[in-house]
């Protein structure tokens, strides 16, 4: 005979915060119509998550988030393009509150999460859009064929990284620009006239902040490009009349980018010693960085007219907002020991004077 | 350009987090009322007050304990935590400068050269984690210094660490990865 409490029955109990956590679990995999081998990873992910210290007492809210970080986990590992933005959307969930959750996943559980793919990303992304049906909203000029537009945003996109206009970014705004300016580019006479908004609302997809900017930095690499254009030379392009080159654009990627820009590294001339400014000296990076890109840029002084070769720099380079550091240490500053002695004089300063502390005193109403 | 050859880098020291304890109680209230430049919060019970020379801000509890941030480099540190203890021991408190010690470091450093993050992180895991949708940078983790290394494509890496020796450890260390990803 063998005791109820030692048979393995008792042992199969699940608690009912496990229960309902991987019954979220599969619900989620379900709404994203993910394949059945995603779903049986991910609740095992989050059972083992469950039994670590660090989730088994935390918040409710953060338990129904660690379902949504174990299918994310699962997605990413699988190469399924599913950003974090979306989950948290079905989550009804802050961002932050999400990204704590995983990145404490990722490192109690030991998870490897490989990079986010862009290029599945923009097929994905580009499956939401409803501009490849007529449709009652949608006039017929705007309809476009889904093949011809994934291929040439995915030329964008990788025109877009070759420049860093990618890295350190969100990828939807991106894909989203990328897929305005390839949907203009097909069909640029009935299309050059419909804003961005317009665009994504006719998608009907959201027009993240971002877009635009990347939209315009976007514009800006393809206008350098066709100023090396030789057919192109002879025209004042500007930011919606070259839309209309882009096929050509994309198809010299590769000679243009190295016209355009500088974009070898003998032609960058960075010596060894120009990461350092001297002994205790301030060193300013972006602009020295900059100073010296322009310097190893060939005739870069020469050819300072519009279209001329600029850097091939992250844009935050090229146009820095940040007030650069320039903490001079002096002399003074250099030979402190932190034991000097102190003065009754230096800390007096700290001290409130019995008048001072009168007037405070009454002014805070403090008995 | 060669990962071996001797290339200098200015590592920028931009905040040193410093603790130390005073051995005796302290009237948080008779601090805000006679201490200058500081700030009481009744409702988390701290008291902050901040030094001119050198410019840092201290955190007082009642037990206590002082926390002392805004220093750029250790011996700052120390002295103006020396000096908020003497300014303590001026408000009549029974001030022991006790249990001294630098907790952390943060620091600036500058590459010459951008750094192609996605090909870093592949080269690296599982060191690297780097998740663009949360923040712009690499998070590099070096388990033995106890350092973390915010990497940014432009090539500017923020370190922190348990100390000086720490940081400047780290970005020697770091180096060479962050060379072999370089554009």
């Amino acid at each position: 005979e063998v005791a109820y409490s030692q048979s393995t029955g008792q042992k199969e109990q699940l608690s009912r915060c496990l229960l309902r956590g991987i019954r979220r679990v599969q619900d989620l995999c379900k709404v994203l119509q993910l394949p059945t081998v995603f779903e049986e990873t991910a609740v095992s992910y989050f059972q083992r998550a469950l039994q670590h210290p660090s989730f088994h007492l935390v918040s409710l809210e953060k338990k129904e988030l660690l379902g949504g970080c174990c299918v994310f986990v699962t997605c990413r590992q699988h190469n399924w393009p599913l950003t974090m933005g979306t989950i948290c959307s079905l989550l009804y969930a802050k961002q932050e509150l999400f990204a704590s959750v995983y990145l404490s996943l990722q490192k109690e559980l030991g998870l490897s999460v490989p990079a986010l793919s862009l290029a599945d990303l923009v097929k994905t992304h580009l499956n939401s859009f409803q501009l490849f049906q007529h449709g009652a909203n949608i006039p017929a000029a705007f309809v476009e064929d889904k093949e011809k537009m994934v291929a040439r945003t995915m030329q964008l996109v990788e025109l877009a990284g070759e420049t860093w206009l990618v890295t350190g970014r969100h990828p939807i705004p991106i894909v989203t620009a990328a897929a305005f300016l390839a949907w203009q580019s097909l069909q640029p006479a009935g299309r050059l006239s419909c804003p961005f908004a317009r665009f994504c609302k006719l998608a009907g997809v959201d027009l993240p902040p971002p877009a635009h900017l990347r939209l315009k930095e976007l514009l800006d690499i393809l206008l350098r490009m066709a100023s090396q254009l030789a057919w192109l030379k002879v025209f004042k392009l500007d930011k919606k009349t070259v839309v209309k080159h882009i096929g050509d654009l994309l198809q010299h990627r590769i000679f243009l980018l190295k016209n355009a820009f500088c974009l070898e590294e003998g032609e960058e001339q960075r010596a060894p010693g120009e990461g350092s400014a001297g002994e205790g000296s301030p060193r300013s990076p972006p602009a020295s960085g900059g100073a010296a890109r322009e310097q190893g840029c060939p005739s870069a002084g020469q050819r300072q007219r519009e279209g001329g070769r600029r850097p091939l720099l992250p844009p935050c380079l090229l146009h820095p907002r940040k007030r650069l550091r320039t903490a001079a240490l002096s002399a003074a500053d250099c030979a402190v020991t932190g034991d000097e002695p102190i003065s009754d004089s230096e800390i007096e300063q700290y001290l409130r004077g019995p008048e001072e502390m009168r007037a405070f005193r009454k002014a805070k109403a403090w008995p | 350009m060669d990962a071996d050859s001797d290339v200098a880098l200015d590592i920028l020291i931009t905040n040193v987090v410093c603790v130390f304890r005073t051995r005796c109680h302290l009237n948080l209230r008779k601090i805000a009322l006679e201490g200058a430049n500081v700030i009481y919060k009744r409702d988390v019970g701290k008291v902050l007050m901040k030094l001119r020379k050198p410019r840092i801000t201290a955190t007082i509890w009642s037990s206590g304990k002082v926390i002392c941030t805004g220093a750029t480099s250790e011996e700052e540190a120390k002295l103006g935590a020396r000096r908020l203890a003497r300014s303590l021991q001026k408000l009549g408190f029974q001030v022991i400068f006790t249990d001294f010690k630098v907790v952390n470091v943060l620091a600036v450093c500058n590459m010459p050269f951008e750094i192609r993050l996605p090909e870093f992180t592949k080269n690296n895991r599982p060191h690297a984690s780097y998740e663009p949708e949360l923040h712009p940078a690499v998070c590099y983790r070096i388990k033995t210094l106890r350092a973390t290394l915010q990497i940014f494509s432009t090539g500017s890496i923020t370190v922190t660490g348990p100390n000086i020796k720490a940081v400047a450890s780290a970005v020697e260390q770091i180096y060479p990865f962050v060379f072999e990803s370089r554009k």
